[in-house]
């Protein structure tokens, strides 16, 4: 439903901005922009579908059930890396995340471990990965990535001591 | 013809090397691959709009936008203000951060900071809708902290992110 509100949102901002295009009669800049906005569309469309399909197998491939009994087996800071390379792995809404969190508090998994664990489910996919090489370049995904996953263990460890 | 093959192959090989580990996971267990495409397609299927609306903007900026605007805003004029207006659009933004990639590509290609960029995905990690249901779940305490904490690794990692985008070779 937000997906849908915010998607008539940039429709409904483009679409003004044809208008403005329209009303200044700059046909030529209007014709650019619309065939780029068609080849993004069917680009992206292509890369995204494969992303969706992907995290739609892995979600059923990987039951709820089995990544916390999986993750349930580690603890200390042992716990922490493991949290951290499933969360990156695991992909979707991360709503599917907190009640995977709540079962391994119940069962007695650290804090850390469940800081981990979502942190990396939204900060790092390993599948967006490959999007974001594509947009933004080499330097910038690595960098953003192993950064990313230096500091999930340093905020894990904190989340560990504070709560 | 051998040219063109050629080019689909080295825009979209990382879409080729997903779709055949799809079709290995469809042999190994057809029901389970049948719901994980039926998964894809409902995705698409809630997300079209926003990637129809995001090709199409950002179609867009590159033709229509003004360099200068965007370097007063989130570009290098722009300074810590910059950085913050990009960790408050990413906090607010729904669905998946990568859905957005090639809008905030388009606004690097016009001047944006590395770092807003960087902090913007980073905050987008925050989810702001989903936030309610997460404190009944695991707590306000709990949720809280780790969104707060996510919020200031957003900032911080901006300027680090840049740092090495810059730097390394």
């Amino acid at each position: 439903m937000q997906n849908l509100i915010t998607g008539f949102i940039l429709i409904g901002i483009t679409i003004f901005f044809y208008a403005f295009f329209l009303f200044k009669n700059d046909n030529k800049k209007l014709k650019r922009s619309f065939k780029k906005g068609i080849k993004q569309f069917i680009k992206n469309s292509i890369r995204l579908f494969a992303v969706f399909v992907i995290i739609g197998l892995l979600q059923s491939f990987l039951s709820k059930e089995s990544v916390a009994n999986f993750l349930l087996k580690f603890q200390g800071f042992k716990g922490i890396i493991f949290g951290e390379l499933t969360g990156a792995v695991m992909m979707g809404p991360v709503a599917s995340g907190y009640p995977i969190g709540k079962y391994l508090l119940e069962n007695g998994a650290s804090i850390s471990l469940i800081s981990a664990f979502l942190l990396s489910w939204v900060l790092i996919g390993i599948v967006s990965i490959s999007i974001e090489f594509k947009e933004f370049g080499v330097k910038f995904a690595i960098s953003r990535n192993i950064l990313t996953l230096v500091f999930i263990i340093l905020i894990s460890i904190l989340m560990g001591i504070l709560i | 013809m051998k040219e063109k093959i050629k080019s689909i192959f080295s825009e979209y090989y990382l879409e080729i090397i997903f779709l055949t580990i799809a079709l290995i996971l469809v042999l190994i267990n057809k029901n389970k691959a049948y719901v994980g495409f039926k998964y894809a397609l409902n995705t698409y299927k809630n997300l079209f709009f926003v990637i129809m609306g995001v090709a199409f903007l950002s179609g867009l900026i590159s033709e229509l936008v003004n360099e200068n605007m965007i370097r007063k805003y989130i570009g290098k004029e722009s300074g810590f203000k910059g950085v913050i207006i990009g960790a408050i659009f990413g906090t607010v933004m729904v669905g998946p951060a990568y859905v957005y990639y090639p809008f905030l590509k388009e606004l690097m290609n016009k001047g944006a900071k590395i770092n807003v960029i960087a902090t913007t995905i980073g905050a987008w990690a925050i989810k702001l809708q989903w936030l309610p249901f997460a404190i009944t779940i695991l707590g306000a305490k709990f949720i809280i902290t780790l969104n707060i904490f996510i919020f200031i690794f957003a900032i911080f990692s901006g300027y680090l992110i840049e740092y090495f985008t810059n730097n390394l070779k």
